[in-house]
């Protein structure tokens, strides 16, 4: 007999959850309160479907010009600090201690001055993605091999030409992962914001059933932003195939999973 | 039948001398103040010549190659390359090749061969012909498909000389090229060298720590005191052409081995 493969494994995993899901409740172990059974979680999902779908869309709506606001900035930024010594002397110890504050104590303050709207949500959720992606484009234009540099030169490369033929394509790897990091952080910034203080999106549905106990209703918008995070988790991906053919060239035996690991940004070894 | 001579296109120097480098020296300010790392380097290399230079580790003999590349301006001196000064890269009159490690590895063997080309704003139809015709001559022309992690380290040095000849420069230079190569592989890529060399005619000037290599390669092996570099010896290497693997246990190759030897270490 054969080992079953590790995707077969998941997915039987998966679908235990699913089945402990719909019978624990069933089964009394767990009061409905707590955990609704799937089933019931679906049909609320269902009923009220276009609650959801205009809380999904507010929310969109915020993650998209959230996500804007963190990976330009935190591009545009981050090329400069990773890019430039004395900016980088200047700014990157400043910017690491501040990455480690908990923002969302600052959500407050972003309420009073953006109100309760979306503004507020994009606001926060673009700084709460910002630092990974700058922090990580910075290590990625900083980590380039030197000699990748000198090499370009000695064959007669300009400023401009060293930066798009050789700084970009050499730190889209690094950038990418920050941008997969900031990306996920956006959406939950955003999430978080709207369960804190607002009056739409996910996190509001998610909020307010909480308040009145119904817990099917709460479930079913955690669904909502579970599908949300595993869409954008394909999209990433996606762009990381087109844009890193070279790097799975040729080992395609491996599985996507040991290429993404090993391309985790390495601490700063260099 | 004076005019037909005359419309050859003639370079302006006779072409006597690929490389002259006259009284250069090169102050390094550092942290610790100005530091003299070479001084007083004079060395001319003929057209056509293979000159490796040897010294121990610090000696400048890096900056020394990265001068004659215009990627480093002497502090005094003059330095000419192909008859004329070299203030900045020119790859049409300099082609390098550094350790390793150099190609980019988003880009495969064909299109890191193509890049300098590309830098120029070549036509795409040009490039690939050029580039194709370097692999081949490399002995890569079924590789081009390749991306660098796919080669082995000869074969990365390989498209590395493809690139550094592929504009069709006059003179090579090499920065310890085969360093990070296992012994096997480095003496075959010395012999395949030392083929494209001779078929292609280009000058050399070549930087390695093995005396082995040194003297096998070497039409002259120029000897690097430590720092400040100052070249301390001039080893001409009379053994005959193409030089074989067996050279290296003849007496004569173990005396010009031994002679340099004997400055690097009276130095240390």
């Amino acid at each position: 007999m054969t080992r079953p493969s590790p995707r077969t494994v998941r997915r039987l995993i998966g679908l235990a959850v699913l089945v402990l899901w719909e019978a624990v409740p069933r089964l009394g172990i767990l009061p409905e309160l707590f955990v609704p059974p799937l089933t019931k979680t679906l049909a609320v999902l269902w009923s009220d479907r276009l609650i959801y779908f205009g809380g999904l869309m507010v929310t969109l709506y915020e993650v998209f010009f959230a996500m804007l606001i963190a990976c330009g900035a935190g591009i545009a930024l981050g090329a400069v600090v990773g890019g430039v010594a004395v900016v980088r002397n200047l700014m990157l110890p400043v910017v690491s201690s501040l990455y480690a504050i908990p923002i969302v104590i600052l959500y407050p303050i972003f309420t009073a001055w953006f109100g309760i709207g979306s503004e507020s949500k994009i606001a926060f959720a673009g700084v709460y993605g910002f630092f990974p992606v700058m922090l990580s484009t910075a290590a990625g234009i900083r980590t380039i091999d030197e000699q990748y540099l000198l090499a370009a030169r000695s064959m007669g490369a300009s400023l401009p030409q060293l930066i798009t033929r050789v700084i970009i394509p050499a730190a889209i790897p690094t950038v990418l992962a920050g941008l997969r990091l900031g990306g996920a952080l956006t959406i939950i910034g955003v999430v978080v914001s709207e369960m804190l203080t607002s009056a739409s999106g996910i996190g509001y549905l998610v909020t307010i059933n909480r308040t009145i106990l119904d817990s099917p209703r709460v479930f079913a918008a955690i669904i909502v932003v579970l599908l949300l995070s595993i869409a954008f988790d394909l999209a990433v991906r996606a762009i990381e195939r087109r844009t890193m053919a070279w790097q799975t060239a040729g080992r395609r035996v491996a599985s996507s999973e040991d290429v993404r690991a090993a391309r985790m940004p390495a601490p700063a070894a260099a | 039948m004076q005019p037909m001579a005359k419309l050859k296109p003639q370079p302006e120097t006779t072409r006597a001398n690929a490389v002259e480098v006259t009284g250069v020296s090169h102050i390094y300010h550092g942290r610790d103040g100005a530091v003299p790392a070479l001084t007083d380097i004079d060395m001319t290399v003929p057209a056509g010549r293979f000159t490796v230079i040897v010294g121990p580790s610090g000696c400048g003999k890096t900056s020394l190659l990265m001068m004659l590349a215009g990627l480093r301006t002497p502090t005094s001196g003059t330095i000419l390359c192909d008859g004329r000064p070299i203030p900045s890269p020119d790859p049409q009159r300099v082609g390098v090749v550094f350790q390793e490690a150099s190609l980019y590895p988003w880009l495969t063997a064909l299109d890191n061969v193509e890049f300098p080309l590309a830098l120029k704003g070549a036509p795409r139809s040009e490039r690939r012909e050029r580039a194709q015709a370097m692999l081949k001559l490399v002995g890569l022309g079924s590789f081009g498909g390749r991306y660098p992690h796919e080669l082995s380290g000869g074969m990365k040095q390989r498209v590395s000389i493809a690139r550094g000849l592929v504009q069709g420069p006059p003179v090579l230079l090499m920065d310890e090229p085969f360093a990070a190569l296992d012994e096997q592989t480095r003496m075959t890529m010395g012999h395949e060298l030392l083929r494209i060399w001779d078929e292609t005619n280009k000058t050399v000037v070549f930087i390695t720590h093995s005396l082995t290599e040194a003297v096998y390669l070497a039409d002259e092996v120029l000897v690097m005191s430590a720092r400040p570099g100052r070249i301390i010896d001039r080893v001409a290497v009379d053994l005959p052409r193409p030089r074989t693997y067996q050279m290296m246990a003849t007496d004569k190759f173990g005396q010009l081995r031994e002679r340099i030897w004997q400055q690097i270490r009276a130095k240390e």
